[in-house]
């Protein structure tokens, strides 16, 4: 697969502009600061301008490429003659991504060069400014894995949605790169002299290798027959990384505010997949788990493909992640702050999954049913807080207090009391969760007797 | 291992409240040629497509070579080769390269997938387009290429969606000059087409399809030699002499109905298709001082034979009992695609 999207993707106009605009533009920019450097800062400013465009180009055109790596082949019907030969699903999906990251390889190699010649014009933090590289590289190899895996989707809308977040985050990042004391003060943290980055590093791969994977086994999913199963690897990789989390946040961390992030990280990606998978439970699936008597049973109930089961998986994380919050519970903390957050956060995962199963939304389009209305939840409660903020009388936002991120906001903001916004949150996520565990049921059960009529079909 | 190279039993699709696949049964033997007619949306490609792996029925199971299609989905991709009805090409790839990636998604290494590239290539002629890139050719030399690929692993059974269509009438006689190749070498192969006439020409049964349930299974001279939708069969009659003396005459008999005057004579119908009431008419022809030169039975058209196939059931609908109750409706099963078109 590898090979042959090399073949194409080294063809592709888009990726021989890139190169050689790139090229053409550090070797201008090379020359002429060569000429007229004086300054001790000039090669603080070639370090800003080479990645600069290395980021444009990485982390803006390359993964967009993405964006048709699936659907290019879904809507030419070749993905049928793909998945006929002895290509798996994952192998598909996987040669796709590592061809694009392949080329953003070829790139970053090309830059070398440019940083050498720089390395001559002296200031330079050596192993900070190769960390940064490496790390725009995996952030390049992490979106690009998202914009492979979310190719596959029936919804023009999700693909289309990609580049216009990914374009404004890239071009913030460049302007923060530029404006916010240049690349030296990222460059400098990046150098693993402190413990800050020694632990955020390692910390920051991990989330990137988890994302990657998951935005990849969901767009494996979404081409690979039924029969195969690749929902139950996922959540089991999300629940060994939530007990991971669980335990080094009830033994490691001083600051709790970070436990909610940790779980938002992890959780993010597995609740909007989990809670909308449109993945119908087919006998050699039910059959696999049922070879395990009643422990593959009771497995089942959480790891089947589909919501249904998604939703009992996604309560069995959250009841994970409140180990470190019972267990960092000492007077010390003062304000049960995290804990607000992580519920009013919990109720904005749970809340676009309501809607959607609430209205039987199409199976094609769940996925972004979901992420619409997760993204249209949050942008109404921004604008309520703007809002609110320009008026006396405040009591008027518990009007909205049903849409999950208005009570994110008015725990952040100020003027809300939070025992008011902690209890809200218990009732608003119980709420939910009490809506989606009724519809859960009704439709595991429906599942479960409609697997064993087809079985017993078939016998 | 099954005596059927494929065997479908009781198969359902339901697609939302589309009943595409209906109970559909049917077994095709090892090297036989079998073609699938049906009108659009009867339910031809999604019974392919269930045979191929590539869709889940709603009930009931399907077997190529005595695997389950369901159970065993890369097992039976080794056994079928799979030609869509429509499917687009790569950009920035020859020919030459578009089998070679695809001989090497398909397991084969070094001179073993050369070889087999070369064999297949010249098989499906192939080789003056090796540098072409792929997304240039015609419908003609695309269909070559599918062809080519699906030959790629050598498979025992080739499913075959529509792939006379679109192509100009040289290309089609090509495509029908490699399946009588395959055929000869012992492939099963499962084809649909509008064409019936063609069908008829290379398949050695004809399976039709209506609504999602099987209506006809059986050879192509059989549906030939059939008899019309009232149970008639007609005659072409040559006469040595004025051509108007058959319609003069037929117009006198019972039985016999004039339907159309030629150059030297006419086509008549007769109301039963037994040999012995032919032999009658023909005795009486020459008795009336008919000058016969040429009395033969005319076969019918396939599309003919369909369409009294499918006149015949709406004619006996109200008289057969209702079909046995539906399973019912999933709603977890895949009811609609998982991609836009």
């Amino acid at each position: 697969m590898l090979v042959k999207e090399l073949r194409q993707g080294l063809r592709t106009r888009s990726f021989i502009a890139v190169f050689l605009t790139l090229q053409i533009i550090l070797g201008i920019i090379l020359l002429s600061a060569g000429a007229l450097a004086t300054s001790d800062y000039a090669g603080q400013k070639i370090s800003n301008v080479i990645f600069i465009f290395f980021s444009i180009a990485v982390l803006v055109i390359q993964p967009m490429r993405g964006i048709a790596a699936l659907s290019s082949e879904i809507k030419g019907n070749t993905i049928d003659m793909l998945v006929l030969t002895r290509l798996s699903a994952w192998r598909v999906v996987t040669g796709k991504w590592a061809a694009i990251v392949s080329q953003s390889a070829l790139i970053l190699v090309t830059i070398i060069p440019y940083l050498i010649l720089r390395y001559f014009f002296g200031g330079m933090n050596l192993v900070g400014e190769i960390m940064l590289l490496l790390l725009i590289f995996v952030t390049s190899a992490t979106i690009t894995a998202i914009t492979v895996g979310l190719s596959a989707s029936a919804s023009a809308i999700l693909r289309s949605i990609l580049p216009m977040i990914a374009l404004p985050i890239g071009a913030m990042t460049l302007l923060g790169m530029i404006f916010d004391g240049g690349n030296s003060n990222i460059a400098e943290f990046c150098a693993l002299d402190t413990k800050e980055s020694r632990i955020f590093v390692p910390c920051y791969l991990a989330a990137c290798a988890y994302v990657g994977f998951f935005f990849l086994s969901t767009g494996t999913s979404l081409i690979a027959p039924y029969a195969e199963n690749h929902s139950t690897l996922r959540r089991l990789i999300a629940l060994a990384l939530t007990c991971i989390a669980a335990v080094l946040c009830s033994f490691s961390f001083t600051d709790p505010m970070a436990i909610p992030f940790v779980f938002g990280l992890i959780f993010a990606p597995v609740f909007a997949i989990s809670l909308s998978e449109f993945a119908p439970l087919v006998s050699p699936v039910f059959q696999k788990f049922s070879r395990y008597g009643p422990f593959g049973k009771l497995a089942g109930i959480f790891l089947f493909p589909g919501w249904p089961s998604g939703v009992f998986f996604c309560l069995l994380l959250s009841c994970v992640s409140v180990i470190p919050f019972v267990l960092n519970q000492r007077p010390t903390y003062g304000s049960d702050e995290p804990v607000i957050f992580a519920l009013c956060f919990l109720g904005t995962l749970l809340f676009p999954a309501v809607i959607i199963n609430l209205f039987k939304m199409k199976g094609a389009h769940r996925v972004s049913n979901y992420v619409l209305f997760g993204v249209a939840s949050f942008i109404v409660a921004m604008l309520l807080m703007g809002l609110v903020e320009t008026m006396s009388n405040k009591d008027f936002m518990w009007l909205f207090i049903w849409i999950p991120p208005v009570l994110l906001f008015m725990q952040a903001g100020s003027g809300f009391d939070d025992g008011d916004v902690f209890v809200a949150a218990i009732v608003i996520d119980a709420l939910l969760i009490g809506i989606l565990l009724v519809l859960a049921m009704r439709e595991y059960s429906f599942s479960i007797r409609e697997v064993k009529k087809s079985i017993a079909s078939v016998e | 291992m099954s005596e059927a190279a494929i065997s479908v039993h009781n198969l359902y699709r339901f697609f939302g409240p589309l009943q595409a696949v209906n109970g559909v049964s049917f077994e095709i033997p090892h090297g036989s040629v079998c073609g699938f007619v049906g009108a659009n949306g009867a339910g031809k490609t999604t019974t392919m497509r269930i045979l191929a792996s590539l869709d889940y029925p709603t009930m009931g199971h399907a077997e190529i070579c005595g695997i389950n299609v369901i159970h065993h989905p890369a097992e039976v991709r080794r056994l079928i080769g799979w030609m869509p009805d429509h499917f687009g090409n790569y950009d920035n790839m020859t020919v030459l390269e578009y089998m070679d990636f695809y001989a090497r998604a398909l397991g084969y290494k070094g001179a073993e997938r050369r070889q087999r590239i070369d064999e297949v290539m010249e098989f499906t002629d192939l080789v003056p387009l090796a540098d072409r890139f792929s997304n240039k050719l015609s419908k003609g030399m695309t269909q070559r290429l599918c062809l080519g690929r699906s030959l790629l692993h050598d498979p025992q059974v080739l499913i075959m969606d529509e792939p006379a269509a679109g192509l100009d009438p040289k290309a089609r006689v090509e495509l029908k000059h490699l399946i009588r190749v395959l055929a000869k070498e012992g492939k099963t192969i499962f084809i649909s087409s509008h064409i019936l006439s063609e069908l008829g020409e290379m398949c050695d049964s004809l399976l039709f399809i209506n609504n999602g349930r099987i209506v006809h299974h059986g050879d192509a001279e059989s549906l030939k030699k059939s008899t019309d939708l009232l149970g008639g069969v007609l005659y072409d009659v040559q006469l040595d002499g004025d051509p108007q003396a058959l319609s003069d005459w037929a117009v006198l008999q019972p039985n016999i109905e004039f339907l159309e005057s030629r150059k030297t004579g006419g086509r008549i119908r007769i109301d039963t298709e037994d040999p012995n009431k032919a032999a009658d008419v023909l005795s009486r022809m020459i008795r009336d001082n008919l000058r016969v030169i040429d009395f033969h039975r005319e076969q019918r058209n396939l599309e003919d034979a369909f369409i009294d196939i499918l006149a015949n059931l709406e004619r006996d609908a109200n008289f057969v009992p209702a079909p046995p109750p539906l399973p019912p409706q999933s709603e977890q099963l895949p009811q609609e695609p998982r991609f836009d078109p």
